[in-house]
């Protein structure tokens, strides 16, 4: 087991160090700089940038350099602990990230549980009652749910709480508390905010997984095991939580992969127009501003974050199901 | 494998067409009911603002302060307001009546690079000279008072007695002479000189005449130096002081940070502690109004909380210089919030919910009928500012090489001016601007000084597809295939020429292009959209690989201070005219290329401007606008209306509120109101 892990640790490591590169290269490839785009932020707005003045800014970033300068400079500093200064907010990368990362692990693991405590139940349910009513009208929401966009979704129920509830518009935190210390307002505020964008965010993924699990517990239903557990005369709900539920469970170990991503990226376009104080707006615009520190350390997290979830998703399904044999070497 | 590629990108372009009729109908049908409610509500007010008072005899004889100031006065932690105000107060006599102290502003901001909002909201504006509230009059501000000698070579400008920086200490002609020799003049602050410390190509000099008078000594007379004070240059205050601009700083403050004065390795080292990439990088952070909350400031609000942070808050600075009629310090308001919002529609939504007191930059002239059904609910009224430009021009880039055919065609005088007569502004004036806009060429507005007369409004201006046609035709464009299209005379098949549009800016600029696009269908031009994205945009105009190009040429009414949309001034432009134009303009001729003799003459009459007195300025201007109209440079479509923040969202009790304002950068609207003359109500 414990060579098992090491072998994949060390995977792991490499496939970051690739993803670091790949991240910066591509990062790149867009015409242009963080000071074409800086300048034409500027001539949008009325200023003008000369020649010669966007040359000393090219020097003053280090832009001139050929990439893989760049990339060493930014490599040797990331290894210090040094993510570099966010070139548009003019901040350390550090910095800018912390403070949304806290709020968007809080939206997405919200979100996560939501998907969760409703998918799982629900598709049980449609599984065993394969074909009944209520399978139905949990198909047929769950369709609905996966063919909505949910950015469309987020729009909709924005302009009605507006319209019906005079709710504040988009945020996680009322104005007056926004920049307040923690306090216990502060938490029931942030708590009062969140139900509307963790059921947007996690209503896509609520469809997709209630049809997983009800898909995989069809296959086990059949099996002759769980018609052996029945004529041992064991009581209906627990043959099937005991058994077939447990096996059904194992693509959802396997998800954890990408869901600590998605836990960090959030879903970027929902956020946005939320209007919520997550990562992902911030790579968005990072992207978009070509701001080369603050959107590589993004990726770069990212890409982490799916190397640890792929990890803890392998070793957890070994865990659950004890039929994935690890071979000795 | 053919089939799997191009489904999809069919697919595509349907649903963009579905979405682009969808998004048509909405606009037309919202138009609709817009305008049935504006004939009744009358949104656009007469021209009024505040007035700077220059007679000392109607001076307010005592000053007067916000409650929270006296009580620090009180507890000995700040100076006696007269002291901190000094001998020579700015007095403002505000738009209706002397204001209540106290409140908050609450508006909201999209990001690090929305500073613009804060300037002009907040700064004052602390320009020295600045505009009367219509946008034409040169009146001193920061400055007592400028005095102009030696025919126009030298120009002494007065301070006022005992004015003082935010943290108290004097603002004297040392603060000009430390940004003009220590950090103007230092190359890794400054790499390249500013033209508006020039005449003529040649720099000019500041010195100190005395404690409270500054002298600019230029080479040849400099006529224009009030406007250049006023408008929104490089010697335009602390607004610039991000990239070592402004005309003056805080010696006393920003020394520590220079190496001349603190010395290199101490500079080194501080910059290092901080983490910043070098001690200009830190220089530059230090001197940024909006970014560092210790800057010692003159504006009447100061930054408290910095912009990039996810609320920029600015508060009373108590050493304001501004003061009212009553000897009331100003501002009114103790405070202004504004709150991160992460797209323009949540900033939009928020506005209509109320949450905003009063907002203009980032509204949506398209959501103006959800803007006025929430009137009530929201307790705010909607003004709206047309401006006084262009709201939509199309440049054609007359240096376009890439395909000889097209570059041809581009300086043929009249192709350019049947396009401009296969253009129904009508439509789009309804359509996009609900009917506010005025359709028309590109010169300014009939009340600007520089309007060469009403006549050139319409000149090659309004809809007139037949005699478009017989243009085409006559020039050589007569040939047309199958579908109604005119052929290259290259005999290369279809005439197909590009417009490039930005996407996520205050006009529309795609969607109006598609609709200019089912227009030029009736005259046989096959138009063809590309949206990109600005840093592309940028790319593309200074390889001269645009053909032509949408934006507005919103600071153009003040010819002088902004020329880069009347004819090819700047490189670095997201729509251009002729790179290869702007390094003959810049290097006298010695690099680009000679443009056509009419486009020469357009240039050097606005050169000439700068170095003659006022009267004969106004002819060669009205000269510049006139040749810009009967060569269609650039292509007029719908101005003059209130698509660029020109729709304001303000609360019912804020007082002081102009029924309508100027609205222009150089304005820094609306700064031009006066904002520390707002004030609640109750």
């Amino acid at each position: 087991m414990l060579a098992y892990i090491g072998r994949r640790a060390l995977l792991a490591v490499f496939t970051v160090w690739a993803i670091s590169v790949l991240s910066f290269v591509i990062i790149q490839l867009p015409p242009g700089d963080y000071v074409t785009s800086y300048i034409a932020q500027m001539a949008s707005t009325g200023s003008v940038v000369s020649e010669e003045e966007a040359q000393a800014l090219r020097i003053q970033y280090g832009l001139g350099q050929p990439i893989y300068v760049q990339y060493a400079k930014w490599m040797r500093q990331v290894m210090a602990g040094n993510f570099g200064m966010s070139m548009e907010w003019r901040r350390p990368v550090t910095e800018v990230i912390g403070e949304r990362l806290w709020m968007t692990v809080i939206v997405s693991v919200a979100a996560l549980l939501l998907t969760w405590a409703l998918a799982l139940p629900i598709g049980i349910y449609s599984a065993v009652r394969q074909y009944s009513a209520g399978d139905y009208a949990a198909t047929f929401v769950g369709f609905i749910g996966l063919a909505v966009p949910n950015f469309l979704l987020a729009l909709v129920i924005l302009y009605l709480g507006f319209v019906l509830f005079n709710a504040h518009v988009g945020g996680l935190f009322s104005p007056e508390l926004q920049d307040a210390p923690w306090s216990v307002a502060r938490v029931w505020d942030l708590l009062a905010h969140l139900p509307i964008p963790a059921l947007i965010l996690g209503l896509a993924g609520t469809a997709q997984q209630i049809r997983i699990m009800r898909a995989n517990l069809l296959d086990e239903l059949r099996k002759p095991y769980v018609v052996t557990a029945r004529s041992k005369g064991l009581s209906e709900w627990r043959v099937i939580l005991k058994y077939p539920v447990r096996v059904a469970l194992n693509p959802f170990a396997s998800t954890i992969g990408y869901t600590l991503p998605y836990i960090v990226s959030g879903s970027i376009i929902v956020s946005l127009v939320l209007g919520l104080p997550t990562v992902g707006p911030l790579l968005l615009k990072a992207l978009i501003a070509q701001d080369m520190f603050l959107a590589g350390t993004i990726v770069l997290l990212l890409g982490v974050m799916t190397v640890v979830g792929t990890l803890i998703s392998d070793i957890l399904l070994v865990w659950i199901d004890p039929r994935i044999r690890i071979e000795e070497t | 494998m053919t089939d799997l590629v191009g489904k999809p990108a069919t697919r595509e372009r349907r649903s963009r067409f579905v979405i682009a009729l969808v998004v048509g109908l909405l606009t037309t049908l919202v138009a609709a009911g817009a305008l049935a409610q504006m004939g009744k509500g009358g949104l656009i007010g007469k021209l009024e603002g505040p007035s700077v008072v220059t007679d000392p005899a109607q001076f307010p004889r005592t000053l007067k302060e916000a409650p929270q100031l006296a009580e620090l006065v009180k507890a000995g932690k700040l100076p006696p307001v007269a002291e901190r105000v000094g001998q020579d107060p700015l007095v403002i006599k505000p738009l209706h009546e002397i204001g209540k102290y106290g409140g908050t502003w609450r508006a909201g901001f999209t990001g690090p690079a929305d500073f613009w909002n804060g300037f002009r909201c907040c700064s004052g504006p602390d320009h020295l000279m600045f505009w009367d509230y219509t946008g034409d009059k040169v009146m001193p501000n920061l400055a007592r008072g400028l005095e102009m000698q030696d025919g126009g070579k030298t120009w002494l400008l007065q301070l006022r007695r005992g004015m003082k920086w935010s943290d108290g200490k004097p603002f004297t002609a040392d603060d000009f002479v430390f940004w003009f020799e220590d950090v103007y003049r230092n190359k890794d602050l400054v790499p390249t000189p500013s033209a508006t410390l020039a005449i003529n190509g040649k720099q000019g000099v500041i010195e100190k005449a005395d404690t409270y008078t500054v002298r600019y000594k230029f080479p040849d007379p400099y006529f224009m130096f009030p406007d250049v004070l006023a408008g929104s240059t490089d010697l335009a205050g602390q607004m610039f002081g991000y990239r070592a601009m402004g005309g003056f700083a805080p010696a006393h403050y920003l020394k520590q940070f220079l190496p001349k004065y603190a010395g290199q390795a101490e500079v080194d080292k501080k910059a290092k502690d901080e983490k910043f990439d070098s001690w200009v990088r830190m220089f530059l952070a230090k001197n940024d109004w909006a970014r560092n909350p210790d800057l010692p400031v003159l504006s009447a609000w100061k930054t408290v909380t910095p912009i990039n942070t996810p609320t920029w808050t600015l508060e009373r600075n108590p050493y304001s210089v501004f003061v009212d009629t009553a000897g009331n310090q100003l501002p009114y308001i103790d405070k202004v919030v504004l709150t991160l919002a992460e797209n323009l529609e949540v900033i939009n939504l928020r506005a209509i919910a109320g949450e905003y007191d009063y907002a203009s930059r980032h509204m949506d002239l398209g959501k103006l009928p959800v803007f006025l059904e929430n009137q009530a609910k929201g307790n705010y009224k909607v003004h709206l500012d047309p401006g006084d430009y262009c709201d939509l021009i199309i440049k054609f880039n007359l240096n376009y090489d890439a395909d000889p055919e097209i570059g041809k065609w581009f300086n043929t005088a009249d192709f350019r001016r049947a396009l401009s007569l296969g253009i129904d502004r009508d439509q789009i004036n309804e359509t996009f601007w609900l009917g506010t806009g005025t359709p028309g060429s590109v010169v300014p507005v009939d009340s600007n000084k520089y309007n060469p007369g009403p006549q050139y409004r319409k000149l090659w201006s309004t809809l007139d597809v037949k005699k478009a046609n017989e243009m085409l035709d006559k020039i050589g464009l007569a040939k047309k295939d199958a579908q109604g299209y005119r052929l290259r005379s290259d005999g290369k098949g279809r005439l197909r020429i590009e417009i490039m549009t930005l996407g996520g800016q205050f006009v529309q600029y795609t969607q109006i292009a598609e609709m200019i696009r089912e227009q030029w269908k009736k005259i046989g031009i096959d138009l063809q959209v590309q949206e990109v994205e600005r840093s592309l945009a940028l790319k593309r105009t200074e390889a001269n690989e645009q053909q032509l190009a949408a934006w507005n040429n919103d600071g153009s009414e003040h010819l002088f201070t902004f020329p880069l949309h009347v004819f090819p001034y700047e490189l670095a432009a997201v729509a251009t005219s002729g790179p290869h134009y702007v390094k003959w303009f810049h290097s006298a001729g010695a690099q680009g290329k000679e443009p056509e003799p009419r486009m020469k003459e357009l240039m050097e009459k606005w050169k000439k401007a700068f170095g003659v007195p006022e009267k004969e300025r106004i002819q060669l201007g009205k000269d510049v606008w006139r040749i810009a109209a009967e060569e269609v440079y650039i292509i007029g479509v719908v101005g003059q209306g209130p698509a660029a923040m020109g729709v304001r969202v303000v609360k019912n009790n804020m007082g002081n509120i102009p029924s309508r304002m100027y609205n222009s950068p150089d304005g820094k609207t609306p700064g031009i109101s006066r904002p520390a003359t707002f004030y609640w109500k109750n």
